[in-house]
């Protein structure tokens, strides 16, 4: 009984497998899209603006769900452990999908996830308040280098893309500032306008209205070149650090999706990322879109955990 | 400001904020009205079921619930001599005495008008004091965060002068409870056991369900035959005024006060606001002899004191992330859930749904006056609903809400754990509030402390540098020194031959609803 059982079990298995793509209209039924943070926050805001779109493109619906907790690890490793059929995707969110498996025992990798598409590339942003000393960016690592430990500088945390790209920036201009944790990037907005730390480092989106009403002088920023929205602000690149950083969020599926299917979902973003009201709806929210095909954006993946993989080698940022 | 507020007008004159407001008035007072829920509870239950609304709907519904549950509570005080809130304690003193001599519809109905009288000079004193507030804090950087964390600790300590060492337990345990997850200044896990869902630490409306929620349930469940059908009915008598309301003015006035400026203070809640609110009014009072045994004016102090409080609780919770009660601690998670963080920003970037939670305040405490006139006999059957019933259905409701959170059926398992060691700590009499302040307040003195001794070069010194830091140095120091001057007073009145205030020794509950 047990044998015959487990066979039947292994013929519908393996007919699946076989007819499965061959029965060809993917997607025939709602897909379920896991947001690994809270509802109401900057990637839930963000993937629910998309979704009416990519829902239109595709010709199913998208339930979103969300799987906040331990920083993104819980929805992570859920997207990680679905069953690769492409009906699960979700939002990864970098650093935090590639530092976690850095930073401790997790229960996916970030091989574990099949790129179908960035969406969002916000970068770093230092900023200071206006009536600092600190006019460009050489200032501050001038002052920097004649007082170490002088600077004290705020992120969103341990491990985040800002802590990061203060470590990168230290290590490249070879200088020592005190490191600042908060909770939030609204707190790091409220200590530094309240000039109770010198620098504030938080994403280019997230200063852009503060920028805009003169609250914060931006020094900096960590994207490959200018973001459109912020023109004046040099690049670190151009100030002569080789430090492209920020945080990207894309969307993922679990390894082993079929290809014809990647590409779809893929396809279907950018299309919807065309759409002029939804450049509209995230031009509000003030965020920077960067589409990338799934190849580009593995290719951006990589490269990153390559080079956290090095920082955390030379120098780990949290303590364990 | 004032463009604010017009802005904001239109959502919350919308028919779906209007409803909200309304039904969760209602059901405000109803939870008030039974014995043992509290409006913690009732919006600790609620927050999860309001995910998908609009903000504003579920922000009008919580404020409804607040200040519903403040009046509800007076209902069974009157009647029954058992506060249906911590915070009605101060009105069995007066509002009993006039129901046994057979007024008890007018003091529910005195009871009424105080509440929302109370009720709208606090969503005032809001709206007025919040926004420049709001702008002072761009100057609370980590140093004053860290000691006014401190200061809402030290009330916690000085209010547990009934029982100390039952009220340290649980504020250490509050402590302990705080400090699961991954700490924030360096990455290290602490107290996680290699769990996953405990690395971001234990999600404050998780603890507060879990807490306040289901021991409730349990006890009602357990003691399904408390109160008798239709006990305390005979006592209602005609409601017609003994007392011209003109008369009232005065006490509800110095009452606002005393419940604005309490409700400001973190670790201070609506029954400290009712006590000296009552205790004021005697003082103020030609015939002291009348208090106590049924006066109008006791009752009055009572119910306006500790709805003044309900708005004005939410000050340092709005400006500052500061919760000064537990009731301000689930609304702050509330406003977090719909996008809203507190601070400076709160009263800019998303001003148009700050300011239309602070006029649902406003509304729903003159909402209050009518849904309490016409539905006076409806809330006093509330009080006889069978337990058998409620129980189950609280739990129910707090399963699917919980669950909703963050969809992890791990959160219900960990409420569920909390609620049954809530439930035994309740039965050892060791008072869950200070527990739950210092489960908030704890990890923010702990964090703010640390990151002033990284801005400030680990120089102790720093904590003393700014001006707004010694004030509240200032006021710790009083608050902590304010049971033995107490004492002392006390004593030294007794050798003068005079017996001291029942009311000030009679301030023993914790601060458990503002």
């Amino acid at each position: 009984m047990k044998t015959s059982f487990s066979k039947t079990l292994l013929v519908i298995g393996t007919t699946t497998l076989i007819s499965g793509p061959a029965l060809a209209d993917y997607p025939e039924r709602p897909i379920e899209m896991i947001i690994a943070y809270s509802a109401g926050g900057g990637t839930d805001i963000a993937a629910r603006t998309l979704v009416p779109y990519l829902e239109e493109h595709l010709g199913t619906d998208i339930t979103v769900v969300n799987r906040p907790g331990a920083g993104g690890e819980v929805g992570f490793t859920e997207l990680a452990k679905a069953k690769p059929d492409g009906y699960t995707i979700g939002f990864i969110n970098t650093p935090n999908v590639i530092t976690i498996p850095i930073e401790r025992e997790t229960r996916y990798e970030i091989d574990d996830f099949a790129p179908i598409a960035s969406v969002v590339d916000d970068p770093a942003g230092f900023n200071v308040h206006p009536e600092s000393q600190f006019k460009t960016l050489d200032d501050l690592i001038e002052h920097a280098k004649a007082n170490p430990n002088d600077i004290s500088y705020g992120t969103t945390g341990v491990g985040s893309d800002d802590h990061l790209a203060a470590l990168a920036l230290e290590r490249q201009a070879d200088i020592k500032m005190t490191h600042v944790p908060f909770p939030g990037s609204a707190d790091v907005r409220q200590a530094l306008m309240g000039q109770h730390i010198d620098l504030g480092i938080f994403n280019m989106g997230e200063a852009a209205s503060d920028a805009k009403a003169g609250r914060v002088r931006t020094l900096a920023q960590g994207a490959e070149k200018r973001w459109e929205k912020a023109p004046d602000v040099p690049t670190l690149k151009e100030q002569g650090y080789d430090l492209v950083i920020g945080s990207n969020r894309g969307i993922a599926a679990p390894a082993g999706v079929p290809e014809d299917r990647i590409n779809k979902l893929s396809q279907a973003v950018a299309k919807a990322m065309q759409e002029e009201d939804f450049q509209a709806a995230a031009d509000k929210q003030a965020l920077p879109l960067y589409y990338q095909n799934p190849q580009d954006y593995q290719k951006t993946l990589n490269t990153a955990q390559e080079r956290f993989q090095a920082l955390w080698e030379e120098s780990p940022w949290s303590e364990q | 400001m004032w463009e604010n507020i017009l802005s904001a007008l239109p959502l919350l004159f919308s028919p779906s904020v209007l409803l909200a407001m309304a039904a969760g008035t209602t059901v405000g007072v109803f939870i008030g009205a039974l014995p043992g829920l509290s409006a913690t509870m009732g919006i600790a239950v609620l927050i999860p079921l309001t995910f998908s609304m609009d903000p504003l709907v579920a922000l009008g519904m919580m404020a409804g619930i607040y200040n519903g549950a403040m009046y509800g509570g007076a209902i069974p005080a009157i009647l029954l001599r058992i506060p249906g809130t911590p915070a009605g304690i101060a009105t069995v003193f007066d509002g009993h005495p006039m129901a046994q001599k057979g007024q008890g519809l007018e003091a529910m109905k005195i009871a009424l008008a105080s509440s929302a009288f109370g009720g709208s000079v606090s969503a005032l004193a809001l709206l007025l004091l919040s926004p420049p507030l709001a702008a002072m804090a761009l100057k609370f950087g980590p140093v004053e965060i860290f000691w006014l964390a401190i200061f809402g600790l030290a009330a916690i300590a000085v209010l547990l002068s009934d029982a100390p060492i039952k009220g340290l337990t649980s504020a250490c345990l509050g402590l302990l409870l705080g400090m699961v997850g991954i700490d924030s200044m360096t990455g290290n896990e602490r107290f996680t056991f290699d769990i996953m869902e405990l690395t971001g630490g234990i999600n404050i409306l998780v603890l507060l369900t879990g807490l306040y929620a289901i021991p409730p349930a349990l006890t009602l469940a357990l003691e399904a035959t408390l109160i008798k059908k239709g006990s305390g009915k005979d006592k209602l008598g005609s409601g017609k005024s003994m007392v011209a309301w003109k008369h009232l003015v005065p006490t509800w006035c110095r009452s606002s006060v005393i419940g604005v400026i309490v409700g400001i203070i973190p670790g201070t809640g609506g029954n400290i606001a009712a006590m000296l609110s009552w205790n004021e009014a005697r003082r103020a009072a030609k015939d002291k002899s009348q208090f106590g045994k049924g006066n109008p004016v006791g009752v009055a102090a009572a119910e306006c004191a500790n709805n003044a409080d309900n708005a004005a609780s939410l000050i340092p919770a709005l400006t500052l992330g500061i919760p000064g009660s537990t009731v301000s601690a689930v609304i702050l998670g509330g406003l977090l859930v719909h996008g809203l963080l507190p601070g400076p920003q709160l009263f800019t970037q998303s001003a148009p749904i700050t300011y239309g939670f602070i006029l649902a305040m406003l509304v729903t405490s003159i909402m209050l006056f009518i849904i309490g006139r016409l539905g006076a006999r409806l809330f006093i059957n509330v009080m006889y609903m069978p337990p058998l019933l409620l129980a189950p259905i609280i739990i129910a409701l707090t399963t699917i809400g919980v669950y909703a959170i963050n969809n992890s059926i791990f959160d219900v398992w960990l409420m569920m754990i909390l609620g049954l060691a809530g439930w035994g700590l309740e039965r050892l009499q060791v008072p869950l509030a200070p527990a739950v302040l210092a489960v908030i307040l704890g990890p923010i003195a702990e964090s703010s402390l640390r990151r002033a001794m990284l801005i400030g070069g680990n120089d102790i010194s720093f904590l003393f540098s700014s001006s707004i830091a010694m004030v509240m140095v200032g006021a710790i120091v009083m608050t902590i020194l304010s049971p033995i001057i107490r004492m002392a007073m006390a004593s030294y009145r007794r050798r003068k031959g005079k017996q001291s205030s029942t009311a000030t020794t009679r301030m023993v509950e914790g601060p458990g609803e503002s």
